[in-house]
């Protein structure tokens, strides 16, 4: 049931952001190492759960909120895997 | 400063949390299924196959037109021993085997004198009979006449020797005749040994053709350091020839995505001597077995079994072997690592 509810949630962003698909290899060379593409995925994820927090401080809408941990974890999850479906999803 | 209490229980609130927690869950749930669908690897290698170069025969190395690092063409010439030794031993084979065919000739000349002396043994056994012959009935003649004393009994006992001589030379004879049948015998081992002859020949002219090494496939020369001059035992490998014709990428796959993988799927490699550029490949066959430590131990030995209490298992990875389509040779290096993206990715589409 949740899978149908999310799926044409997923095929959709795909279908809008399928333009923004990166060139090349799923992983990153850094100083003479390769990173894989999960790990960028989260990192933006987390940079962006922190913007979105200092966005809300900032606008009053964190204090609509509860269960702000929770809420701003899903959010940087969310954006985490969002990214990866759109950027290197099959 | 405003105080902000953690337990606020604000309707809209507790709604946008419930509505990010599940959207979250599902997300991490389809992720994880599109992951499994369509496996991929970053650990991946280009590989190709290699093939020792060395020669069945030692020698001196006398030519070498290659150098490291060289592509070759099928066919072309890689080194040459010397070979000197290889002619003197074929120029030996050719003499025995000369040697040996004078022998068929003498023994066919021999075969020619025994089978003459066979039938003159054979005549001398017609004589011997003829002789006997004439010699009984001689006796058979003279017996009568001697009974009646017509002639002296002498006479008589001179003629019953000379049919037991004849009896005996008769025997000889035959004995004679049937001797040199025998010692006619063939060409046979005569024979057997002109064809050994001529084998040791082949084996030598063998010899001499293995001293030329040609590339037996198109390919890169590799890990060559020598020169000319170098001695090379039977069978040494002088370096490694990657050959051309087909390249590999190896990527190991864990065992619980392997069920959506099948020979023939679609395949995108990036060698990462060039991140951007995918190469299309196609799933050849996936490793039927790996080494577990799990499971070592001698063949014949009791089993291995550590005592241990572990609760989390680390997937067993199975190596995917996928042909790549003919690609930019300066992206395929044997060894290079590879990320690889099966059934989607950019060559795939």
């Amino acid at each position: 049931m949740l899978r149908l509810s999310i799926r044409p949630f997923g095929i959709s962003s795909a279908l809008l952001l399928g333009g923004c698909t990166v060139q090349g290899a799923p992983s990153f060379s850094l100083v003479g190492a390769y990173f894989p593409d999960w790990m960028l995925c989260g990192m933006i994820g987390i940079a962006v759960s922190v913007g979105l927090r200092v966005v809300f401080v900032l606008t009053g809408v964190d204090a609509l909120l509860s269960l702000r941990l929770f809420t701003y974890l899903s959010l940087g999850v969310i954006t985490a895997l969002l990214t990866w479906l759109i950027w290197f999803g099959p | 400063m405003k105080k902000v209490s953690l337990s606020t229980t604000s309707p809209i609130g507790l709604a946008i949390a419930a509505v990010c927690i599940l959207g979250a869950i599902g997300l991490g749930v389809y992720v994880s299924r599109q992951d499994s669908a369509y496996p991929s690897s970053d650990s991946g290698s280009i590989d190709a196959e290699v093939v020792h170069m060395a020669s069945t025969v030692g020698g001196r190395l006398i030519a070498l037109p290659v150098h490291v690092n060289q592509a070759v063409k099928k066919g072309d010439l890689l080194y040459r021993l010397d070979p000197e030794p290889y002619e003197l031993a074929v120029h030996q084979a050719e003499a025995n085997l000369a040697l040996a065919a004078a022998e068929v000739e003498n023994q066919k000349r021999l075969l020619a004198v025994k089978t003459a002396n066979a039938a003159v043994a054979q005549d001398q056994a017609t004589r011997a009979q003829t002789n006997h012959d004439l010699a009984a009935r001689t006796v058979e003649r003279l017996k009568p006449l001697a009974g009646h004393s017509y002639i002296p009994w002498q006479q008589y006992d001179q003629a019953r020797v000379a049919l037991n001589d004849a009896a005996i030379s008769l025997s000889q004879s035959h004995q004679q005749a049937d001797a040199a049948q025998i010692a006619i015998g063939d060409l046979k081992s005569s024979l057997a040994a002109q064809q050994a002859a001529q084998a040791m020949l082949d084996q030598a002219r063998y010899a001499l053709r293995q001293t030329t090494v040609v590339a037996p496939t198109d390919g890169y020369v590799t890990s060559l350091r020598v020169k000319e001059g170098e001695i090379l035992a039977p069978s040494q490998v002088l370096f490694t020839l990657i050959a051309n014709d087909a390249w590999y990428a190896s990527a190991n796959i864990r065992e619980i995505t392997l069920p959506a993988i099948a020979p023939g799927d679609c395949a995108t490699v990036y060698s990462m001597i060039d991140r951007r550029t995918p190469l299309r490949g196609h799933v050849e066959s996936i490793g039927w077995g790996v080494a577990s430590l799990d499971s070592a131990g001698l063949a014949r030995g009791l089993p291995l079994v550590p005592r241990e209490m572990d609760w989390v298992h680390v997937a067993q990875r199975f190596p995917v072997h996928i042909r790549l389509d003919p690609a930019d040779p300066r992206l395929l290096r044997l060894g290079a690592t590879a990320t690889v993206e099966i059934r989607h990715g950019e060559a795939c589409h």
